[in-house]
């Protein structure tokens, strides 16, 4: 045994590695992120995205203020301002059969768009997951299904509308539907695509290791090619929060969607702009929380 | 005698190309045999063959006297850059192989692997913090792990510098010392061959045949002061010259 201890306790070459590696420093998983420069929490430097957004807005009010554009164009600022904050604190004006509200409705357009956006992600989630690990690891899979994947997502959202419409009729399925389409197809391709490029080696690894072949898929496969999957996964949440807009052409009453399409037809241009800055924002935060929720899993890919 | 592996005129071929034609070699228990060979001879596909990976177009792999079908515990293979799973820690690593064949107490036998690879310190990081000497040192102790009787190396210190392969063959040395485990080693490195190898196999260029065997017999003492030894320069010249002669 001495001379199993011998080479380790050397204060020299590889074994020095070892002692300046101390494990003190080593971000263990689970641990805080060891950020890049770039990183959200390197200082200010996020402070920087905004400089243009702020430079286009101002513009923007100077043009309004100069009488350059007009108002039925696009509104200043300040009256778009004004209209969000009605959106989301003004009184609730009862709403009429058949109008939908937007005085003090932010809270309820926000809350049903955001329940067929989770709803139909989730769906999509547990489909596309698993049909992508078929297509990925099976060749049998891939040679019956791929072609008609490949078909189906070249067809956009909004081609799928009149069909959905057929088949769901004006209502919460055939939102719920479209939103599913729109995030489906990344979820299936992203993970097709990383599970089949797992290294041969840490399957055949997995496989000495005792690893029985049915359980590979939950041991190897997923894990190794879970970086992929979360990527296609962010896609797939930006796509169907994309498509959440064209679910609520549906006939729909509740929905930042609704809401826009229902300012239109009022030409409330500062409403309209209300409606796709929520949009925005909450693309936005959506994307955030997924990227912080999948972290964890997917340090020890960090480069 | 019982061996940990037979192999019997075995061959192999892809398309028109034989790689392996008829090799026939024996490890016996708790020895290291190593095949030496030049580049692109067909020693890691004989490897990927023992290690039930491929398929022979012919002859036998016999281990303890049964016939090898499939990759095994039995005979675990440490390939060529790290094999680690790299979303595991270093212990889920060591772990996998007793976790997976629901061996009892695998934390135990990760902790003594830990401690013989010097990682003690190192079990809760992941594989990419680790330098590659550390990788491949926990990726042999992976496969230690499940307590094989055979151990398949296929050039496992390749890519790490002089002085720490140097470190990792006395390393390697000690380690299996303490472990009745057989070693079939295949490398290019002459100095690796033998400093690890009780039984030498020269292997011919491709397609690969037996070219010559020798027992190395530089008994068991051997570290960084036998690459000074005359007897291991004057078998390294000769090894060399039927090397160089292809």
């Amino acid at each position: 045994m001495a001379r199993v201890q011998a080479p380790l306790t050397r204060p020299d070459g590889d074994e020095s590695t070892a002692t300046l590696r101390a494990p003190v420093t080593l971000p263990a998983p689970g641990g805080p992120r060891h950020d890049r420069p770039s990183g959200p929490t390197a200082g200010s430097a996020w402070l920087l995205g905004l400089v243009v957004p702020a430079a286009l807005v101002a513009a923007w009010a100077v043009a309004s203020g100069a009488g350059w554009i007009s108002p039925r164009i696009l509104p200043p600022p300040g009256e778009v301002l004004d209209a969000a904050w009605r959106f989301a604190f003004g009184s609730d004006t009862r709403s009429l059969p058949g109008v939908v509200p937007f005085e003090g409705a932010g809270g309820r357009h926000v809350a049903a768009s955001l329940r067929r956006w989770v709803v139909a992600y989730l769906l999509a989630l547990g489909v596309g997951i698993p049909l992508g690990l078929g297509l990925g690891l099976s060749p049998w899979c891939r040679r019956l299904l791929d072609p008609l994947v490949q078909a189906l997502r070249s067809i956009p959202v909004t081609a799928w509308l009149p069909i959905s419409l057929a088949w769901f009729g004006l209502g919460e399925g055939s939102a719920r539907s479209l939103v599913f389409l729109g995030a489906v197809f990344p979820v299936v391709v992203a993970t097709a695509d990383a599970s089949s490029r797992v290294p041969a080696t840490l399957v055949e690894t997995a496989r000495m290791l005792g690893t029985p072949r049915r359980a590979l898929a939950r041991r190897v496969y997923v894990p190794a090619a879970l970086p992929g999957i979360v990527t296609g996964m962010r896609l797939g949440l930006t796509l169907g929060w994309m498509s959440v807009i064209v679910g609520e052409l549906t006939g729909q009453r509740e929905g930042v969607g609704a809401m826009m399409f229902a300012a239109r037809a009022a030409v409330q241009i500062d409403q309209i702009l209300v409606g796709m800055a929520t949009f925005a924002v909450i693309g936005l935060l959506g994307d955030l929380l997924l990227r912080a929720m999948t972290r964890p899993l997917i340090r020890w890919s960090d480069a | 005698m019982s061996s940990a592996l037979a192999v019997d005129r075995l061959r192999r071929s892809f398309g028109p190309v034989e790689v392996i034609a008829g090799i026939s070699l024996d490890v016996p228990d708790e020895t290291v045999v190593a095949v030496l060979g030049p580049s692109g001879c067909g020693k890691s596909t004989l490897l990927r063959l023992l290690a039930g990976l491929d398929e022979p177009d012919g002859g036998t792999i016999l281990e303890r006297g049964r016939k090898v079908v499939g990759p095994s515990p039995l005979r675990p293979m440490v390939a060529q850059g790290a094999t680690l799973f790299p979303w595991a820690t270093v212990r889920a690593n060591l772990e996998w192989g007793p976790r997976m064949l629901g061996r009892p107490d695998p934390a135990a036998v990760a902790d003594e692997l830990l401690e013989a690879t010097g990682l003690t310190g190192f079990a809760a990081a992941l594989p990419r913090q680790l330098s590659g000497g550390m990788r491949q040192r926990a990726a042999i102790a992976q496969v230690l792990a499940v307590q094989p009787p055979l151990l398949l190396l296929d050039e496992p210190f390749g890519a790490l510098d002089a002085q720490t392969r140097l470190r990792m063959h006395e390393w390697l040395r000690s380690l299996l010392a303490a472990r009745p485990t057989s070693v079939l080693l295949v490398t290019h490195d002459v100095d690796e061959a033998l400093l690890l190898a009780d039984r030498l196999v020269l292997l011919s260029s491709r397609p690969a045949t037996i070219a010559f065997e020798l027992d190395v017999g530089l008994g068991d003492d051997r570290g960084r002061a036998t690459l000074v030894d005359p007897r291991f320069v004057a078998l390294k010249a000769d090894v060399l010259d039927r090397v160089l002669a292809g």
